[in-house]
Parts: C-alpha cells; sequence; structure tokens
C-alpha cells in the first residue's frame, strides 16, 4: 500500500461503471460493489446453510440459526408479540451492517458503512418507516407523543419544540454513531500501519499495537451493527405501543 | 464503551439537528441570528434529555414513562 500513504484515502469512492440516468449519477462504484457482495454473502449464507435442513445442525446451519434466533429473541424481547411483522426488516438490517462492516475488517477491501451517505439512508428509512406505522396504528394520538404526561400546559411551548428536536435527533445520532465508529477505527488502524515500516526495528510495537486494535475493530464491527439493530427494536417499540 | 459512544453522538446529534432547524427557520423568515441561537440552545436542552432518558433507562421514547409498564405486559403470555 506504498501508493497510498493518506489514512483517509481507503475511504474514497472510485466509480467502477459509469451509469448516468438522466443527469443523475447512479455509477456503480467500490461502495456498491461491496453493498453486492454482502448481500450476496448473507443469501448465501442463509440459502446454502438449511439447505440439509438437518435435524442436528451442521456448523453454518447452527450459525444460520444462531443468527435467526439472536435477532428474533431481541425483537421479542423490545417489542413484543406485536413486532413480529418487522422481523424480515429487523433481521435484514443487522445482517447488512455486520457484513458492512466485518468484509471492511478484510484487507484492501472497502467499508461501506463508513460513509455517512450509507449509514444516513438506513436511519432515515427506519426514522420515517417508524413514523408511519406510529401515525398508521394511533392517527392523531401519535402528537400527543410531543407532550409528556402531567405537564403544566404553560410549559408546553418550551417543551414541544425540545420533545420535538429529540425526536428529530434520532436518525442523525443512529447514523453518526455507526458511521464515526467505522471511520474513527479504520483511520486508526491506517495511522498505526504507516508508523510500522518507518520505525524499523522499532516497527514491532506498532505491530503489537495493530493486533490489539484490528480485535478490537472486530468486536466493534459487531457491537455497532448490534446497537443499530436494537434501536431499531426500541423505535419499533415506540410506534407500536405509543406509551 | 457503548454507552459512551451512545450518550456522546446523542448530544452532538441533538445540539446538530436543533441549530439546522433554526438556520432553517432563519433562511426562511429572515431573522439571522435570533431562531438559530434559541433552536441551538433547545437542542441542547433536547440532547441534555435524551442522555438523562438514555442514562435513566427510560429508553428512547419521547414521554416520561418508563418502559417497564409495557415490557411487564408484554412477556405476558
Amino acid at each position: 500500500m506504498a501508493e497510498a500513504h493518506n489514512p483517509l484515502a481507503q475511504f474514497e469512492i472510485k466509480t467502477l461503471i459509469p451509469i448516468h440516468i438522466g443527469g443523475v449519477d447512479a455509477s456503480f462504484t467500490n461502495s456498491a460493489a461491496f453493498m453486492v457482495a454482502s448481500v450476496v454473502c448473507v443469501s448465501a449464507l442463509m440459502i446454502l446453510s438449511v439447505r440439509s435442513r438437518a435435524l442436528v445442525p451442521g456448523r453454518w446451519q447452527l450459525l444460520a440459526e444462531l443468527a435467526y434466533s439472536f435477532i428474533a429473541k431481541m425483537l421479542t424481547d423490545t417489542v413484543g408479540k406485536e413486532g413480529r411483522p418487522y422481523f424480515p426488516l429487523v433481521f435484514s438490517i443487522f445482517m447488512f451492517v455486520l457484513f458492512g462492516n466485518m468484509l471492511g475488517m478484510l484487507p484492501y477491501t472497502f467499508t461501506y458503512t463508513s460513509h455517512l451517505a450509507v449509514t444516513f439512508a438506513m436511519a432515515a428509512f427506519v426514522f420515517v418507516l417508524v413514523t408511519v406505522v406510529a401515525i398508521a396504528k394511533h392517527g392523531m394520538k401519535f402528537f400527543s407523543f410531543f407532550l409528556p404526561h402531567g405537564v403544566p400546559i404553560a410549559m408546553a411551548p418550551l417543551l414541544i419544540p425540545i420533545e420535538i428536536i429529540s425526536y428529530l435527533s434520532r436518525p442523525v445520532s443512529l447514523s453518526v454513531r455507526l458511521f464515526a465508529n467505522m471511520m474513527a477505527g479504520h483511520t486508526l488502524l491506517k495511522v498505526l500501519g504507516g508508523f510500522v515500516l518507518p520505525l524499523g526495528i522499532f516497527g514491532v510495537v506498532p505491530v503489537l499495537g495493530l493486533v490489539a486494535v484490528s480485535g478490537l475493530e472486530l468486536l466493534i464491527a459487531f457491537l455497532q451493527a448490534y446497537i443499530f439493530t436494537i434501536l431499531t427494536c426500541i423505535y419499533i417499540n415506540d410506534a407500536v405501543h405509543l406509551h | 464503551m457503548g454507552l459512551a459512544y451512545r450518550i456522546a453522538t446523542e448530544l452532538v446529534a441533538a445540539v446538530g439537528v436543533g441549530g439546522l432547524i433554526g438556520y432553517g427557520i432563519d433562511r426562511w423568515l429572515e431573522t439571522r441570528p435570533w431562531c438559530m441561537i434559541v433552536f441551538t440552545l433547545l437542542g441542547f436542552a433536547a440532547g441534555m434529555l435524551n442522555i438523562f432518558r438514555i442514562t435513566r433507562g427510560y429508553g428512547y421514547a419521547a414521554g416520561y414513562r418508563a418502559q417497564d409498564e409495557t415490557k411487564s405486559g408484554d412477556n405476558a403470555p
């Protein structure tokens, strides 16, 4: 990687197949390529591993079943029985984010979750969906959401804007958290990697650091996918139950 | 560590959203800079409110009632 010493060069979007539809740049980029790769990986894992339908699962089938029951349990714990219709969405989000993070940990790959455009698109989709579900289920009662219980009416002009900002900040914090974690982690790895060769024999020290940080990054890759998913569950719970 | 990240981003996001709303209203009504100042402060309040809710275990819900009621209801078969 001698050609790219800039720690931020790894986040560059490169056009692979230029596509322009009506003046809109819809080119197939390296980011899109890795999204396709992760979707293919997830589909392959879920379809191929359960093909044998063994009563005693093999290694791959066990992995797929664990992923399934992990998300199913998370959803029933936070939302309850009413959360069942949202399972495909939540499961897809979890697998997409997890595989994006994990594929990004392989050398020479691109991490699409390290781009705010990608994470914000996902968070905005969840946000709009949750709002639409809440309005569809509860009608105008949804707007009582913005005035907490037992608040004197004189406080309403101050509290309603605060609640609305607090509600609108959900997709922002959801997307910024994932993006910032991924971006910071990969930049840190690259910066540490840049120290190895110039230090000569003392380059062992940053290599040890790299090993440790890589392990930490694997943990963060899983943790951030988990947090993104559980917050989606919590938002769905708010929309469905609207206390 | 996950909790710390959540709290930090929550505050930044709320202040940012508040500032952006203020900026938008300012551009619309040409009242620069007053709305932006007011809404940034409101955003700060909203961020603090979010942090308070996370740390007290209220979840992210707007509205002050704890989530325990709905949860215990759900777990019953």
